[in-house]
């Protein structure tokens, strides 16, 4: 039902667009622009649904191609660096935008976006707009979802145990701790403090840093979470990622037993069934949990800013240090706050080596896709997977409304969408070459035997240090060490 | 060649004078698709990715490159930071580890030495024993040093865990249901098709159906879980039990194969000594001892052959499963390199794929040699 | 009757009555472990059914065993992936159709031929042009790879290079190799670990701009699957005697005559029983198909892969997948059913 309302939403608001450009009609005719985005139904449905309406307006035919989400940034890796070009665009993480656009596969985007009045680019916020969809100063991308991770609570649950959302990890831990074993979906039989995704080889490893960067960053976005900038040395053999691990690792004790087998499909089939009393995830969950067909928690979830750390790195001596005016400045009652942008938000971009005509349609199609009128229909469906990212998103609550928020939960949940969102303190995602390498082989491998009892901590930290600098090597220092700091802003 | 034996006068018919120009050229033509598919699909690849093995891919600007690095991969699977991922990591050395190394080492030894005092010594028997026993002895070292004293198998081991354990246990399974269907029964038929049936369905198909039968939260055995006290603890968290389910998923699926053809064999088998040997009163496990077995034994070894070429290649399920985990205790060779092509380090995939492919040469040549020419010299 | 009346109940119960028949006991027994296994068989195939049929909150609420009576089933899933996908399934189920049968159909016809040819034919390959052959080709590869040649250039100078070194060099080489190490060869290239192979024949058919059609997925199956295939009809046209064909050929009828008309016909039951194998082989293949399609020679494995989405996996959208991937493949079996165990013994017994 609510895809029908969209549908003509989405018909009236083209019917508008090609008013207004009615002189463009069927500019596109007979071309057709292969895109490639991961299975649905999040990202590849919006697309799929809108390409029908927008080949009514231009003539352009959209073919949505998916592919598994493991196998995405291979396969488009592949097609573009062989020269097979099957692919005119994609939806991909700006994440791995340093892969795509340092050997030319993708097209400057720049100009186009100057020149498009109707995409509205001072709509869009201003991290999406001035850091994910850049590189290096120009415009590689076109946001399509604004993608951070944040904590989620059970009002309800919290409330009747008489606690507060969790402001610092060991809040988050004593919250869990406490809830652990209570019934909170009413079926009888005990449910969980914390459930984080944890399984290895799928999108578990973003939830570490989402807890380390707490630790680890603290005066700004441009001092970054990942590397020294000075020397390129891995942040992650200290006390601040010790202190993460052990937080990491004791959520394992207030959580499902297969915790580290759940992907993160199976930590939201968990929280919306009502079986968990906090997770950490990104803005999905917001619109999965007021879904009628699969939620058990419509009105019951609350949303927070990513918890904090009262103590953060030193990284001198890499030890931990109290946080105070000059270690912490950007802290929130002396709580140093570092909201993670994991993955950074579904992006279009596009193939330098497609056709001209084609770019041009694959250009049009992202930023209709981008436009207030589709996205902020979009953002409140729980099934295009697309999160808030424009201004206009936060403002009125009708949308959020009539897809069946109460308007206290609609302004929670954006509250925290913004406070994350505002912060100067933000963690930008790593972004050097090969950042796969990095974060789903080294990192990820080492959690995950660290999870297993494989290793101890210590070892992991080792792991993850070793793995890092020989990678580093591999891809040269001196590189690796320019386009991380080129990335944070930093000269 | 015989190709030529027959010559006919010329024709105008096409047709005929097609058929002529084969039969002069058949022993060519005849197997000549096959060899340049194998060689274009197999000799080919095979020959690029010892190349790609020896490299390490970049992107660069407009293409790729790659840069030679000799055997770079290789000394970081064996010795370097993959060892931990391809060999595992080494636990101490007990006594009973040490202790069963040494009877492998003397059984080995022994086996050599008898083969060497032997009538045929041939140049090539002796490298090719050497290598099996070479490689039988790191394995059995593999394993006592990374599955006891709190080491962790890693890739390596866990493949041989999948194939020696799995072929087994489909082995047991499927001679004992070949040997209840060959009974005179109703229905035989019907259990033939029925017990076909796993094989048809695809791989990722069977894993996501075992992933959704493993369940304990909401899966068919949940209650059952939940009676035995078990809610606690999951599967999935301990390596031996998710090795264990990946298993079942693996026996579920191929045991029909074993199954089918041993029950074949079975049919096949001189009836009249069977009957005559009932007569006198033997016992049906002396008949299966003295009769079947010596009649089937050369068909079990040869299917048992094709199961473990077969076994080797397994991903789908560790994969869908448990992507490997918990750690690395679930994951194949072949998921191994599958994970390594994922993140673009195609020369690290390389490598872990031509160790497979040494590793499974091996095996199967030493099985072909020891067990299955054996169980054929008994036949004749 | 009186036999049966001096047997005591122990007797009875647990000594045949005759030799043809069991005792009542190991009868028991015996049905008990068959049907054990049945139950083992079905009972994924019948949770993956019920599965299908269905709620997102009934699977997740689980485990509900009996339609109608835990809840009730809903065509959803069903409705989803035939009317709301619609061609994006019907697509890749094609696809998947064309791929294996042509795959299958090749390799058996190639794999044949080979494998006839192998038994009939004597064969003697030089081990001189062989590893003559092997080293061209590895030039050829370096070439490409390091020194960035065009690939038809390379192709080209190392195809002359073999025959050059065939009219010259080989004449003077003895050593060569009969059938049986040819077959050997053929069979081991089972051995081959896909993962392995998969690279090079992704370059090998981006180069011929040949990714992402059925040809691709088609020859590449046809050349893992044709290891097989000569592996079995070999000794399948081992046991067909000579007798025939020597006539047939006295007759006059051309090789392919007799091919076609008397040795094709004779084999049946391996042909069948191969057949089978090589099509649920190629039906339910994954990893090849995930490298060389994308969209347009996407098979059905992949889809089925993909249903496992950042939400969950869709466990209702997965099963009908799975369900409508066996339907066909079990019908062909039981028209089969008769073939199957005999071609594969054949194979096995002398392989």
């Amino acid at each position: 039902m609510r895809i029908t309302r969209a549908l003509t939403t989405g018909a009236l608001a083209g019917a508008v667009l090609a008013g207004a450009t009615a002189a463009n009609a069927a500019e596109f005719d007979g071309v057709t622009v292969n895109i490639m985005t991961f299975t649905g139904p999040q990202i590849a449905e919006p697309l799929q649904r809108r390409a029908p309406v927008f080949e009514k307006l231009t003539g352009a035919k959209i073919n949505v191609i998916t592919v598994p989400f493991s196998d995405l940034y291979t396969k488009l890796l592949t097609d573009w660096a062989a020269g097979t070009n099957s692919i005119d665009a994609a939806v991909f993480a700006p994440q791995w935008m340093v892969d795509y656009v340092a050997p030319g596969y993708l097209e400057d985007l720049t100009d186009r976006v100057a020149a498009d009045s109707a995409l509205q680019a001072g709509d869009i916020a201003p991290f999406f707009r001035d850091f994910s969809q850049q590189y290096n100063g120009r415009t590689y991308m076109i946001t399509l979802d604004g993608d951070f991770q944040m904590a989620y609570y059970r009002k309800d649950v919290l409330a009747d145990a008489g606690l507060q959302p969790p402001a610092t990890w060991d809040d988050y831990i004593a919250v869990a701790k406490a809830l652990h074993g209570k019934d909170m979906n009413g079926d009888g039989s005990p449910d969980f403090g914390s459930c984080i995704s944890k399984k290895r080889n799928a999108q578990a490893y973003w939830a570490v840093t989402s807890i380390a960067a707490a630790f680890i960053q603290s005066q700004g976005t441009s001092q970054g979470a990942f590397f020294d900038t000075r020397d390129m040395k891995p942040l992650v053999n200290n006390e601040a990622f010790a202190a993460a691990l052990d937080v990491y690792t004791e959520t394992t004790k207030y959580a499902p037993p297969d915790e580290i087998n759940l992907d993160v499909g199976d930590t939201r089939s968990l929280f919306t069934s009502g079986r968990c009393a906090l997770t950490i995830d990104w803005g999905d969950i917001g619109t999965l949990a007021i879904d009628p067909q699969t939620s058990k928690v419509i009105d019951k979830v609350g949303a927070v800013v990513l918890p904090g750390s009262t103590r953060v790195l030193d990284r001198d001596s890499g030890k931990l240090v109290p946080c105070d005016a000059k270690t912490c400045p950007h802290a929130v009652n002396g709580v140093n706050h570092a909201p993670f942008a994991a993955f950074g938000g579904w992006s279009g971009g596009i193939n330098k080596a497609a056709r001209p005509k084609v770019k041009d349609a694959a250009y049009a199609f992202f930023s209709y896709m981008s436009q207030p009128a589709q996205s902020n229909v979009d953002v409140t469906i729980g099934k295009t997977g697309f999160n808030p990212y424009r201004l206009s998103q936060f403002k009125g609550l009708d949308n959020w409304t009539k897809a069946g928020m109460s308007a206290a939960a609609a302004k929670d949940y954006l509250g925290a969408i913004q406070a994350s969102l505002n912060s100067p303190n933000m963690v930008l995602d790593l972004r050097i070459a090969k950042n796969q390498a990095y974060q789903q082989v080294v990192l990820d491998t080492a959690i995950a035997r660290l999870l297993a009892g494989e290793i101890n901590k210590a070892q992991a930290m080792r792991a993850i240090e070793d793995g890092w600098n020989e990678l580093n090597e591999e891809n040269g220092v001196d590189e690796q060490l320019a386009l991380y700091k080129s990335t944070l802003g930093q000269k | 060649m015989t190709a030529t034996a027959v010559m006919t006068e010329p024709s105008r018919d096409p047709a005929a004078r097609i058929g002529e120009w084969f039969d002069r050229r058949s022993g060519g033509l005849m197997i000549m698709p096959a060899v340049v598919i194998l060689l274009a699909f197999a000799i080919f690849p095979l020959i690029t990715s010892a190349y790609l093995a020896l490299t390490r891919f970049a992107l660069s600007a407009g293409g790729f490159d790659l840069r030679f690095i000799g055997l770079r991969n290789f000394r970081k699977l064996l010795f370097g930071s993959q060892q931990y991922h391809f060999l595992g990591t080494f636990g101490e050395l007990g006594l009973v580890g040490g202790a069963a190394l040494a009877l492998v080492a003397i059984a080995v030894a022994y086996g050599f030495v008898r083969y060497l005092r032997g009538a045929r010594v041939s140049a090539i028997g002796v490298v090719g024993r050497l290598i099996a026993a070479a490689l039988a002895l790191a394995v059995a070292t593999l394993f006592v040093r990374t599955v006891t004293g709190g080491g962790f198998p890693g890739s390596l081991g866990v493949t041989i865990i999948y194939v020696v354990g799995g072929v087994a246990v489909q082995f047991a399974l499927g001679l004992g249901l070949a040997l209840l269907c060959a009974r005179p029964i109703r229905a035989r038929n019907f259990f033939r098709v029925v017990f076909f049936v796993p094989l048809m369905v695809t791989p990722v198909g069977i894993a996501y159906a075992f992933r959704m039968l493993a369940d304990t939260d909401k899966g068919p055995f949940a209650p059952i879980w939940r009676f035995a006290g078990f809610q606690e603890f999951a599967w999935a968290t301990d390596p031996w039990s998710a090795r264990l389910v990946v298993m079942i998923g693996d026996t579920w699926q191929w045991t029909p194969f074993l199954f089918l053809v041993l029950l074949a064999a079975i049919e096949n088998q001189p009836r009249e000594q069977m009957e005559a040997a009932t007569i006198d009163g033997a016992s049906s496990y002396q008949v299966f001892r003295d009769i079947t077995w010596p009649a089937i034994a050369p068909v079990a070894a040869t299917i048992v052959l094709i199961r473990l070429i077969e076994a080797f290649k397994i991903i789908d399920l560790p994969n869908v499963l448990t992507n490997g985990g918990p750690g690395i205790a679930t994951e194949s060779m072949t998921l191994h390199a599958f994970i390594a092509w994922r993140t673009l380090d195609l020369g690290g995939s390389a490598a872990v794929g031509y160790m497979l492919l040494f590793v499974t040469t091996v095996t199967c040549l030493s099985f072909f040699h020891f067990v299955v020419r054996r169980t054929r010299v008994l036949e004749t | 009757m009186t036999a049966r009346h001096d047997r005591s109940l122990r007797q009875r119960l647990f000594e045949p009555r005759d030799l043809v028949s069991m005792a009542p006991v190991t009868k028991l027994l015996t049905y008990a472990g068959l049907f054990a296994w049945t139950l083992v068989v079905l009972f994924p195939l019948y949770w993956l059914l019920i599965t299908s049929f269905k709620l997102p909150v009934q699977v997740n609420d689980g485990p509900d065993y009996l339609p109608f009576i835990d809840f009730a089933p809903s065509g959803h899933a069903w409705r989803y992936i035939f009317v709301e996908l619609g061609n994006d399934t019907l697509r890749p189920y094609f696809n998947s159709v064309i791929i294996a049968l042509g795959a299958t159909l090749l390799a058996v016809l190639i794999g044949s031929l080979a494998a006839y040819a192998l038994v009939r034919i004597e064969y003697r390959v030089k081990v001189g042009a062989v590893v003559a052959f092997l080293v061209i080709l590895a030039g050829v590869v370096w070439a490409i790879a390091v020194q960035g040649l065009p690939w038809t250039l390379s192709a080209a100078i190392g195809g002359a290079l073999f025959v050059l070194f065939m009219v010259t060099l080989a004449r003077r080489l003895r050593r060569h190799l009969g059938n049986n190490d040819i077959l050997f060869w053929i069979i081991s290239n089972r051995v081959l670990p896909p993962v392995v192979a998969v690279l090079p024949i992704y370059v090998m058919f981006q180069q011929l701009r040949l990714l992402d059609t059925h040809v691709a997925l088609i020859a590449t199956y046809t050349a893992v699957n044709l290891p097989i295939v000569v592996w079995l009809m070999r000794d399948f046209f081992a046991t067909i005697p000579v007798d025939l064909e020597e006539s047939a050929q006295i007759d006059g009828a051309s090789k392919l005559r007799i091919f076609f008309g008397i040795v094709l016909p004779l084999a049946k039951p391996g042909l069948a029983a191969t057949f089978l194998l090589v099509l649920i082989l190629s039906w339910n293949e994954y990893l090849l198909a995930l490298f060389l399609s994308t969209a347009n020679a996407q098979t059905m494995p992949l889809l089925v892969a993909a249903q496992n989405a950042t939400r969950g996996p869709q466990w209702w959208y997965m099963s009908v997948l799975i369900v409508i991937m066996i339907a066909p493949v079990v019908a062909i079996t039981v028209l089969l059913q008769k073939y199957i165990a005999r071609g594969l013994l054949i194979g096995a017994v002398k392989g």
